[in-house]
């Protein structure tokens, strides 16, 4: 469990730095960090489920 | 063109200050919200890496580093400016405490926060010189 929030921790802290300096107006920034959250917590997820059936 | 020099300094100067301590760069030209934020974010990275989860820093100059790749980790590391020198100073976060389930998050968080901080130097040196508004 504190894998999970460690990376879920990790990747706001990212998204946020993402979003502040990827995009100009704030809507977009909101939009993009957004959108990098999910992505980094989905990968994650993906490969720790990929990785599960790998003896 | 005394103008556009002034400003390539200026620039030159705030990402060195954004390099130095995590924020100021911004906060040096005026931008005290992004600042905030985006040094807040590498501070906080850095106090979650060291007491949170026990995480170490790297030294890039170790000849004695059992693994080449803890030279590159210290680069990463480098990032984090001042914070950086100060534990290197002070021996803070530079401890090994890899008996600790949660080292190796520690050791993310740390590496992490110093490349994101060169991510934010970069920025305040591109919003010093006008490559973004």
């Amino acid at each position: 469990m504190i894998h999970f929030l460690a990376m879920v921790l990790l990747a706001a802290c990212v998204s946020l730095v993402f979003g502040v300096i990827g995009r100009a107006t704030t809507s977009e920034q909101w939009r993009y960090g957004l959108r990098v959250f999910v992505e980094f917590v989905g990968v994650g997820l993906g490969l720790a489920w990929l990785l599960y059936w790998i003896p | 063109m005394a103008e556009i020099e002034e400003g390539r300094s200026g620039a030159w100067l705030s990402g060195f200050l954004a390099w130095l301590v995590p924020g100021a760069g911004h906060v040096w030209q005026g931008r005290w919200g992004r600042g905030l934020l985006l040094g807040g974010v590498v501070w906080a990275m850095f106090v979650i890496g060291v007491w949170g989860f026990g995480g170490r820093l790297f030294d890039p100059l170790n000849d004695g580093a059992s693994n080449a790749l803890e030279r590159v980790y210290g680069l990463f590391d480098l990032g984090m400016g001042a914070l950086y020198v100060l534990g290197w100073a002070t021996g803070i976060g530079f401890v090994d405490r890899a008996e600790l389930s949660t080292y190796e998050y520690g050791n993310a968080f740390l590496m992490v926060g110093g490349l994101l901080n060169y991510l934010v130097m970069l920025d305040a040196f591109d919003l010093g010189v006008g490559r973004k508004a």
